[in-house]
């Protein structure tokens, strides 16, 4: 084996056993030229503006959701900050976007995803400022839409309620990063193969190496929303008669 | 939990106006950005690090120990530009024949890795020097007077506000937790993790409705109004960065020139 090969499969080892090297996902401050920095945030405006007129409208009919909602978003927030035991030793965080949507609905979830990703930026230093637009299009839109209908959809065919809370959150945590290499991609194309070539070496780190933390992070969303439903009943349905969107739609 | 926090509130540069230094931060962002270039990102870290250190009073242990958080997406999205698929070995630096064709490392490739490297870094320290340096409430009032909507800036104060008290209950949900040998094995992790999490929902759920309760109790009809602290305001605030951003750009675009005529 010559130098060359030796050292490239160094390398490769070094970048594939890094650990903690799948946490904190959120692209990075900088890392994006300004030009995709733009687009995604204009990508992912109308979701936001959507998702604020949502809110003010339950908010008129029910004023204490404005409390409730805020405390959703710690709660997500304080969520993603927790460490969350993974198969393959490394730890990494939950998304919690899969238990948002499926809770308060993805409209909500955008705004909320939106507060989250912002205060995590400025108070955990993960994600940035000029990446909010790209972050918040695959973490708060895309994530939160995946996760709401893959719900809606396995609950519409019969499936048992384990299984779609499963498949919602281990799909929207997956999509999330699927976007995520997509959105790399499309700012790093490779100069022979262009966006293609890209993209598949995106994926390869960012969303094949997420799959086991997607199938961990299912399993734990199984485990809360059980233990909500067992022991939240009261809550889960003021929930599902608050929320527009929310549980009251998925049932 | 939030060290951050507790850094920006110690700031001596805490009582400058927010919106100065929100300007400054984003200013000198963009710059960074725009301009892509090794001398000037090299310049802004320096110069954003150093401000924070010397006229904000942070440490700069901490500074770097903020700057090695990002570091495991940097290298491993770095190195993933870095590495490229072509089917002539020679421009490599290092490479591997794989189904017909050759991956490896270009020197081109590396050099636009450092470049994207330096990059992030010098971005990441703008973003530092805001945080570091504004306590959040400064920066939603802040948010407030750019013309961010009412209904978010006011989102955004109450989950500020929240997240502490969210916080230090996980906090002791979980020592108490690991202290009964929760997380030793991975079963049980899962197991202690999910009682954490759907505990603190309830607890959250609850909370949110007893504050609700209170707060209709003392009168409240819709708006939290807090009084703001008095910042320090003068216009130079805003010529300094201005300056030193107009500087900056002129660098680069010398820089730019420079390199052209050598290209061309």
């Amino acid at each position: 084996m010559s130098t060359k090969k030796q050292l490239f499969w160094g390398l490769l080892f070094m970048a594939l056993l890094m650990p903690q090297a799948v946490s904190a996902m959120h692209i990075m401050e900088g890392f994006l030229p300004p030009v995709w920095c733009v687009s995604w945030g204009i990508l992912s405006l109308p979701f936001v503006i959507l998702g604020l007129f949502s809110i003010s409208k339950t908010m008129r009919s029910n004023p204490r959701l404005k409390i409730l909602l805020a405390m959703a978003g710690a709660y997500t927030f304080v969520l993603s900050a927790l460490k969350l035991p993974s198969v393959t030793g490394s730890c990494s965080h939950p998304t919690g976007v899969g238990l948002g949507a499926i809770l308060f609905g993805p409209t909500a979830m955008t705004v909320l995803g939106l507060i989250v990703l912002l205060f995590q930026a400025i108070l955990l230093a993960h994600g940035g400022i000029t990446t909010l637009g790209a972050n918040t299009f695959s973490m708060a839109v895309v994530g939160p839409l995946v996760a709401f209908a893959t719900y809606k959809l396995v609950k519409k065919a019969g499936r048992p309620q384990w299984m779609a809370v499963f498949l919602a959150a281990a799909l929207g945590d997956l999509l999330t990063y699927v976007v995520t290499s997509v959105q790399l991609a499309f700012a790093f194309p490779a100069e022979t193969g262009g966006f293609a070539a890209s993209l598949v070496k995106f994926m390869g780190v960012f969303a094949v190496t997420q799959i086991p933390l997607a199938i961990s992070e299912g399993i734990l969303t199984v485990m809360v929303f059980n233990a909500i439903a067992a022991y939240g009943k009261d809550e889960l349905k003021d929930l599902r008669v608050s929320f527009e969107g929310g549980l009251n739609h998925a049932r | 939990m939030i060290h951050i926090d507790r850094y920006a509130y110690r700031s001596k540069l805490k009582k400058t106006d927010p919106m100065q230094k929100l300007f400054f931060a984003v200013l000198t962002l963009g710059m960074c950005l725009w301009a892509d270039s090794n001398v000037i990102s090299a310049a802004v870290l320096v110069l954003m690090g150093g401000i924070t250190v010397f006229r904000g009073g942070t440490s700069l242990y901490f500074l770097m120990k903020l700057l090695a958080i990002p570091m495991s997406f940097l290298l491993v999205g770095v190195l993933t530009v870095a590495v490229k698929i072509s089917e002539d070995p020679g421009i490599m630096l290092v490479s591997l024949p794989m189904a017909g064709v050759w991956v490896g490392i270009s020197q081109q490739g590396l050099r636009d890795a450092g470049r994207l490297f330096l990059k992030a870094l010098g971005s990441v320290t703008c973003l530092y020097y805001l945080s570091l340096s504004t306590p959040l409430v400064d920066m939603l009032s802040a948010f407030k007077r750019i013309g961010v909507p009412k209904l978010m800036v006011e989102m955004m104060g109450l989950v500020y506000r929240f997240i502490f008290v969210l916080f230090e209950t996980a906090e002791t949900i979980f020592n108490s937790q690991n202290s009964r040998l929760g997380y030793a094995s991975l079963n049980s992790g899962y197991r202690s993790l999910g009682g954490l999490a759907s505990t603190l929902f309830i607890r959250a759920y609850r909370r949110s409705d007893e504050l609700y309760t209170a707060l209709e109790a003392r009168g409240y009809d819709g708006e939290l109004n807090v009084l703001e602290e008095p910042y320090q305001r003068h216009w130079a605030g805003y010529f300094a960065p201005l300056a030193v951003n107009i500087i900056l750009i002129v660098i680069t675009l010398f820089l730019r020139q420079y390199e052209g005529g050598r290209l061309g």
